[in-house]
């Protein structure tokens, strides 16, 4: 369970008073525009534009290599835009003050294997200047979290992958962070930890947290997310809520009986037809026209025996835009 | 904690976690052991006079320094290289300087860190050097303090260069490259001492402009003479060409200019290495 994240929580935690990030509350959590990185011939990224509202849980979704992780390295200042540039709770992407209120988990989750699980928890406290009084709690909170609470004093080099993923999970949790930045949190773990991770981004929503996800796994954004990007070759190729994505171009199961073959073919204006079976699919329907369709069928003669709606699954619709790209 | 000394602290524990200090350790008690015992051995020879065999003895000192620099001069290389290359390579820098802590604080306390174990390190050694050269000969040296110090400011400069390769190069390529640079200006001293005794005016000048670009070989003079006996100098300056054709031998200390020098050579190449690391994309 996380803790509640309050000002007076806030103020107690930290040594040093907020910076920009909290200056400007009203400010989206991540604004970018037409964010581009070029890495000598390759492309990485181009032209992102994307705003993340704050307390949203965003899903960055894309295929390996489609510029994720350039993506959020931008957005912490790990790398440089070519061009373009990116907002990360109203400061400029990067800015040091901001990324006080930022938790981190890397795609590349290395924590240093000579330290103890505790140990790391409280050095990325020290990093965060947390006040040295709240280490403990903020450390077993954490370490509580992510389930590693019986581990917490074995050096992370005796660790599984995914018991260093969850460690990394723990260190980005650490400070109650306005935003998490999670690039593929669950790369490492089970079905138990990839459960645990959905619990803890729901938490994580609940307290009012932005949380950007970066993930290929398109279950787990169906799971969690809000909205979603979709990104294909460095470049965003749709943006939505789940149900705005899937159903972008609906579609319908029809059995139909008493008319004569291929009577189907002389209706093409209400969609694209195809036969499968008794059953027909009526795809790339316009919106409302189901009814219409129906009284079509049955003033022709038809007998209406089912009518199914349809909707895209995530990955049907992501496969769909990949291809398109 | 100032960040800067967060990672210096962090530093200095990565290095007694790994081992590293342990190894050190055992390293110079095998060192100064077998050490002493040549210096006993040399000191109690009934064949040579007691004169000759202090000259003996302060010359082995002074190549036993020659090896320690060099022990000094790896290790510095070898802990420089894999402090920035090697972490970027495995990811665990990346989730550091996500936080709100500036890159250059990162360099500083890690270059700060790495200082203190060399700093210790030749301490230690240096100490029990002399300790048990006294013990087993009687002899100390005119000013071992100020050797030491010469041959930790070798350790430093090298560090240093090292961990400026080590933000743009992999964590093999910064070490092999420091140290190499490392003995080829060892040899650009031994060369300009080759050419000051038979007036081959090219090479002392070649030797000079490599004390100034790297200047590990400069230090080490001034730890050679603070090293000699004065009797076994003045004998050197009194040969037949004035100054001695010795790479084990320095007619002078570095002059103040020269040592202002190193330390704005530390100084820029240490921000070179924090303007690097700034640009350097993760």
């Amino acid at each position: 369970m996380l803790p509640a994240r309050s000002a007076e929580r806030e103020a107690a935690g930290r040594s040093e008073s907020p910076g920009a990030c909290a200056q400007a509350p009203g400010s989206p959590a991540i604004h970018a525009v037409a964010l581009r990185k070029r890495y000598r011939d390759t492309v990485a990224l181009e032209g992102l534009s994307m705003t993340v509202g704050r307390g949203e849980v965003f899903g960055f979704l894309g295929p390996n290599g489609s510029g994720k992780t350039t993506a959020v390295k931008l957005l912490l200042g790990l790398a440089r835009p070519t061009s373009g540039e990116a907002m990360v709770l109203g400061a400029p992407a990067g800015d040091r003050e901001a990324r006080r209120q930022i938790g981190y988990l890397p795609e590349l989750f290395r924590f240093q294997s000579w330290l103890t699980a505790r140990e790391v928890l409280a050095l990325h406290c020290n990093l965060l200047r947390l006040a040295r009084p709240h280490w403990p709690t903020e450390v077993d909170t954490a370490l509580h979290t992510v389930g590693l609470a019986d581990r917490a004093d074995a050096k992370v080099g005796t660790f599984s992958k995914g018991m260093q993923q969850r460690l990394g999970l723990g260190v980005a949790l650490l400070g109650g962070p306005t935003l998490v930045i999670l690039d593929e949190p669950t790369s490492a773990l089970d079905p138990v930890g990839r459960h645990d991770v959905r619990q803890i981004i729901r938490e994580l929503r609940d307290r009012g947290a932005t949380v950007f996800l970066n993930t290929h796994l398109l279950g787990e954004a169906e799971h969690v997310c809000d909205r979603v990007t979709i990104l294909s070759k460095g470049r965003a190729v749709a943006t939505g809520t789940l149900a705005e994505l899937k159903g972008l171009r609906p579609s319908v199961r029809l059995r139909v009986a008493g008319l004569p073959a291929n009577w189907w073919q002389q209706m093409a204006g209400f969609g694209r037809w195809v036969a499968d079976g008794d059953w027909l699919l009526v795809e790339d329907m316009a919106a409302g026209k189901v009814p219409e369709l129906v009284a079509a069928i049955v003033s022709r003669g038809g007998q209406v025996e089912a009518v199914i709606p349809q909707r895209q699954s995530l990955e049907e619709r992501f496969l769909e835009l990949l291809e398109e790209t | 904690m100032n960040p800067v000394l967060t990672i210096a602290w962090l530093t200095v524990r990565e290095a007694t976690r790994r081992r590293l200090v342990a190894a050190f350790a055992m390293i110079s008690i095998v060192l100064v052991s077998l050490s002493g015992w040549g210096f006993y051995k040399l000191s109690h020879s009934v064949s040579i006079t007691s004169g000759e065999s202090n000259v003996a003895v302060s010359q082995a000192v002074i190549l036993f320094m020659f090896m320690f620099s060099f022990v000094v001069a790896l290790s510095a290389s070898a802990i420089a290289s894999l402090a920035i290359s090697g972490e970027i390579e495995s990811g665990v820098l990346q989730s550091i300087i996500a936080r709100p802590v500036r890159r250059s604080d990162v360099l500083l306390g890690k270059w700060l860190g790495m200082v203190g174990l060399l700093a210790v390190y030749t301490a230690i050694v240096c100490g029990l050097l002399v300790g048990i050269v006294d013990w087993s000969s009687g002899y100390v040296p005119p000013d071992p303090a100020a050797a030491s110090g010469f041959v930790l400011a070798e350790g430093v400069v090298l560090l240093t260069f090292v961990l400026l390769l080590s933000t743009r190069l992999s964590a093999l390529a910064a070490g092999v490259v420091g140290v190499a640079l490392f003995g080829i200006a060892w040899l650009a001293g031994v060369a300009g001492e080759l050419g000051t005794a038979f007036g081959i005016r090219g090479m002392h000048t070649a030797s000079v402009i490599s004390q100034y670009v790297l200047p590990t070989d400069g230090l080490w003079h001034g730890a050679m003479f603070y090293l000699e006996p004065a009797g076994f100098l003045s004998q050197q300056l009194a040969g037949p060409r004035g100054e001695p054709a010795n790479p084990f031998s320095a007619p002078s200390a570095p002059a103040w200019p020269y040592l202002t020098w190193v330390a704005i050579w530390l100084v820029l190449v240490l921000a070179l290495g924090l303007i690097s690391l700034q640009r350097r994309e993760l």
